[in-house]
């Protein structure tokens, strides 16, 4: 499959200042992003909070001004354009938040937001509006009377259905799913799970699926990319890189989750995730790396391939493989 | 229609909300309910300063007035002046809000602290000062208002389009592309509304109560017109005898701050969405 | 054998709504044996917050008064409404970020709490504190008791929680999602930090949570809430290897690590205020039969220390549902 989203050299550096009296440096969030999204894969971005993931989808989708580097969409580079050309640009890329409550005017009627979307590109008919509404809510599993509600009257997977409807209604090819299943009951999580696999299928889509939660990455995503302070450490297919993890933090990672037969595998992960504010010289994870060496705490790890479809940036991958 | 449902399950709001909407209907047909309508501007020396009496329920003035036609009449005056002040207030302090809480920048610290000179200006001197300036009168003393009220809409709008530009739904909105001046008025500005409407009630209240300062000082309303704080002004003089003829205008300034203060506090529960699942 | 910590007898919690009576747990028991590790397992709306709450006596007001009898150390701590009866109750909230005052130090507010259960001095109670934050391994303790939350991270105030909850020299721990807030990295340390604890204190724990994984690495028992009744209960291993319940077998079968093929469960969990008659699953159960009894289904115990309340435990899942 074509690439439809990537990125190379990606580099945000978010919260610098430049007033009258202080200059505050900024963080770079994102430092050095590679990734390659190919056409109609769900692929995940994993990391512990603050790695920078929901940064580097604020960045794709273009709310978030990239600071060097290249975007490329559908073959075209977007990247380096002022902020509402390089959204103009991206349209094919929608971005459904974590939480799809707060996400809605609470103003509004469910029916008025969806409607707004189409407006804003370029639908204005009321009645084909509604048509289209109608046939989304539908598709997403809703009963079409639930557009009269509002926001605050509507369970969370139903919320969860609004927020997915209404990018949808806007034709995307690629979205951007932040924590689509945190905070969801598992019964409620395993039914949006199938859903969006559904809706990848009958709207073609391509999923960028950021989560937390290994156990659904693991399920649900074809590729994976695992993020430690602003790096992608480790990239792959999500069955090599769940079987064979050559990073030592995706290994900490993917031990660290728990499983349903109470197994631990693996060493845990001391200490807790670093700051941007203080990033560790050489490899950024040797701080906390049960398997460092001195010379991790000075030479910067590049990203090497370790196999077909992937790749690891570990100065010791070959020694502890 | 909601959130008046909800208002009036709150009894003190509701209670707030009576007062105001009588307080309305009586400014409304004041010439028609007063019974000597006349009395705003005829004097009847003969009958001057009467005690409460069947005749006259609220008493007669220095002038021989019946207080209670005056009170009624008065209402109009009193009402007229708080919204006139509140709507112009409104009209100078929430683009002004809108503007400075949106953007970062010179123009919204430039903004802000011109808001803070303004909010700097005790009220009262500057109306003094103007009614010397123009002509002492009720106008000039609307425009005093004005100018120092604005300021408290500016900061309140402020304050709400702050929070609301890093709320998630505002970011949802850019991200399927709506333009900031759909953002800004369609979303943030219904938004900030609760908070503007609370600021404006409890402002005609401030402003009743100011007006009714000024008038007492004598640089807001002049006589004869029926003006609360004038009649308390002119009742100094005949104190202690004639106890009614300050207590009833004063009383209806009283009922009319309470009135729109309660109702304030009350609606910043009732108009908030997302406030009504919690009652609910 | 001594007797248990905790015993739940029959408690039934309702609340006045203004959408009427909303039965909330219903003939609800549970035992915390002496050093068990005890998990109370359910989606949202199951009731497991009210049940946590009665056992810390921090129902809302204006309830119906509750039924049934729950006894701490034999006393019974429902009836019983004096604060000394539940002193030995330590409580790990769900959220550290909520819990600890942002303006005060941390270490004065865990002081704090100790007051109230521990006589001595001002130094005697510091000494113990830092104490209590060496067993809950933060570093640096002297260097903690003078820092504000902020200065913390969520692992941190996770771990100053647990302090707190051992500071009134607790009997039993009631814990509330604690990690559901935190990192799996970090959650994992939490979670061998609380194992450790019960182990080498002599602890019982009561776990709430949601996630069947947490469940496992913590819990030797589980009880299973669905709709505010006791639908399964057992030794976690036995129930998560070979769940009865029918709803706890379609639960399971939508956990990511299981799934053969996404599930989910038809329909939605029942509103309090209009709870199904009879057996509350009922509604959206795959094996629902004309058997099944108009009464509440009780508690039916099987082999192996568990009991689940479904008279067709035995039957399987039609195939039908794994569309």
């Amino acid at each position: 499959m074509p690439e439809i989203l990537g990125a190379s050299q990606l580099v945000v550096e978010l919260g610098a200042r430049r007033g009258l009296l202080r200059h505050r440096a900024g963080v770079r969030a994102v430092d050095g992003v590679e990734i390659s999204i190919a056409e109609g894969e769900t692929f995940g971005i994993v990391g512990e909070s603050g790695c920078g993931k929901t940064t580097l989808a604020r960045t794709l989708l273009g709310l978030q001004r990239e600071s060097a580097g290249e975007v490329r969409l559908e073959g075209r580079v977007v990247s380096g354009l002022d902020p509402r050309a390089a959204r103009r640009a991206r349209d094919a890329i929608q971005y459904v938040h974590q939480d799809p409550g707060a996400a809605l005017d609470p103003w509004w009627r469910v029916g008025a937001t969806l409607a707004e979307g189409l407006a804003i590109h370029g639908v204005g008919d009321r009645a084909e509006q509604q048509a289209r509404i109608a046939g989304m809510l539908r598709a997403v599993g809703l009963d079409a009377a639930l557009a009269d509600r509002y926001p605050h009257e509507l369970s969370g997977g139903q919320q969860r259905r609004i927020g997915l409807a209404r990018i949808l209604l806007l034709r995307p090819k690629v979205v951007i799913l932040d924590e689509p299943t945190a905070g969801l009951d598992l019964s409620v999580q395993a039914a949006v799970l199938r859903l969006l696999r559904d809706l990848r299928a009958q709207f073609g889509l391509t999923y960028v699926f950021i989560s937390h939660d290994l156990s659904v990455v693991r399920r649900v995503c074809d590729r994976v990319a695992v993020m430690y302070l602003g790096r992608v450490v480790e990239e792959g297919s999500a069955a090599t890189l769940f079987a064979e993890p050559r990073h030592p933090y995706t290994r900490a990672l993917i031990a660290a989750a728990p499983h349903l037969d109470g197994r631990e595998s693996g060493p845990s992960l001391p200490g807790d995730p670093p700051s941007l504010r203080a990033v560790p010289p050489g490899c950024r994870f040797h701080p906390r790396c049960a398997h460092a060496a001195p010379s991790c705490a000075t030479s910067e790890p590049v990203r090497e391939v370790a196999a077909a479809d992937h790749a690891v940036a570990c100065l010791r991958w070959r020694v502890l493989a | 229609m909601t959130a008046l449902r909800h208002l009036m399950r709150d009894p003190v709001a509701a209670f707030g909300l009576l007062i105001v909407v009588f307080a309305a209907l009586v400014a409304v047909f004041a010439p028609w309910i007063a019974p000597h309508p006349d009395d705003a501007f005829e004097s009847h020396l003969l009958q001057r300063l009467r005690p409460p009496s069947a005749e006259f329920p609220f008493g007669t003035d220095n002038l021989g007035r019946d207080i209670l036609s005056r009170v009624i009449l008065g209402t109009r005056n009193a009402l007229l002046v708080a919204v006139a002040v509140v709507v112009a207030a409104m009209a100078i302090g929430v683009p002004i809000g809108l503007a400075a809480g949106w953007k970062e920048g010179w123009l919204s610290e430039a903004l802000m602290r011109v808001t803070d000179v303004f909010l700097a200006v005790p009220q009262l001197i500057l109306a003094l000062a103007l009614g010397q300036l123009l002509a002492p009168g009720i106008a000039s003393a609307m425009v005093a208002l004005a100018l120092t009220y604005w300021p408290f809409f500016a900061r309140t709008v402020f304050a709400e389009t702050r929070r609301l530009r890093s709320a998630l739904f505002v970011d949802a909105l850019a991200g399927i592309g709506a333009s900031p001046s759909r953002i800004l008025f369609l979303h943030v500005l219904p938004n900030a509304a609760p908070a503007v409407l609370v600021r404006a009630t409890i402002g005609m209240g401030f402003t009743i109560l100011t007006a009714a300062i000024l008038g007492f000082l004598g640089v807001g309303a002049a006589p004869p017109s029926p003006d609360w704080g004038l009649a308390v002004s002119e009742a100094r003089q005949h104190l202690p005898e004639a106890w009614w003829f300050p207590t009833f205008p004063g009383l209806a300034i009283l009922l009319l701050v309470l009135g729109f203060n309660l109702l304030g506090d009350g609606l910043r529960d009732a108009a908030d969405p997302r406030l009504r699942r919690s009652r609910r | 054998m001594s007797p248990p910590v905790l015993q739940v007898e029959g408690l039934a919690v309702r609340m006045r709504t203004e959408g009427g009576v909303a039965e909330i747990l219903d003939d609800v028991s549970l035992t915390v044996p002496r050093g068990g590790t005890v998990g109370v397992v359910g989606e949202s709306g199951c009731g497991k917050s009210t049940l946590l709450r009665a056992i810390l006596g921090i129902l809302p007001k204006g309830g119906e008064t509750p039924r049934g009898a729950i006894l701490f150390e034999g006393r019974d701590i429902l009836s019983d409404r004096a604060a000394s009866a539940r002193g030995r109750i330590g409580f790990v909230p769900q959220d550290p970020y909520l819990s600890l005052n942002p303006v005060f130090r941390a270490g004065d507010q865990i002081l704090e709490i100790m007051r109230r259960h521990a006589p001595g001095s001002r130094a005697d109670r510091k000494r113990r504190i830092v104490e209590l934050f060496r067993a809950v391994q933060l570093p640096d303790p002297e260097a903690a008791l003078r820092k504000y939350p902020h200065q913390f991270s969520g692992g941190q105030r996770q771990r100053l929680l647990i302090a707190a909850a051992l500071a009134c020299d607790p009997a039993l721990l009631v814990a509330d999602e604690p990690t559901t807030a935190l990192d799996v990295t970090t959650q994992r340390e939490i979670l061998a930090l609380l194992r450790r604890l019960v182990a080498e204190r002599g602890l019982s724990l009561l776990f709430v949570t949601h996630d069947f994984g947490v469940l496992a690495s913590v819990c030797a028992e589980v009880t299973v809430l669905y709709a505010g009744r006791v639908a399964e209960r057992g030794p976690t291993r036995a129930v998560l290897d070979a769940p009865r319940h029918p709803y706890t077998r379609l639960l399971l079968a939508c956990h990511p690590d299981r799934a053969t093929d996404l599930l989910g469960i038809p329909g939605t969990v029942p509103a309090a205020t209009a709870q199904p008659g009879g057996c509350r699953f009922h509604p959206r159960c795959p094996i629902i039969h004309s058997g099944c009894p108009v009464e509440p289904p009780p508690l039916v115990a099987l082999p192996g220390g568990r009991a689940v309340a479904c008279p067709w435990h035995e039957d399987a899942i039609p195939e039908a549902l794994r569309a």
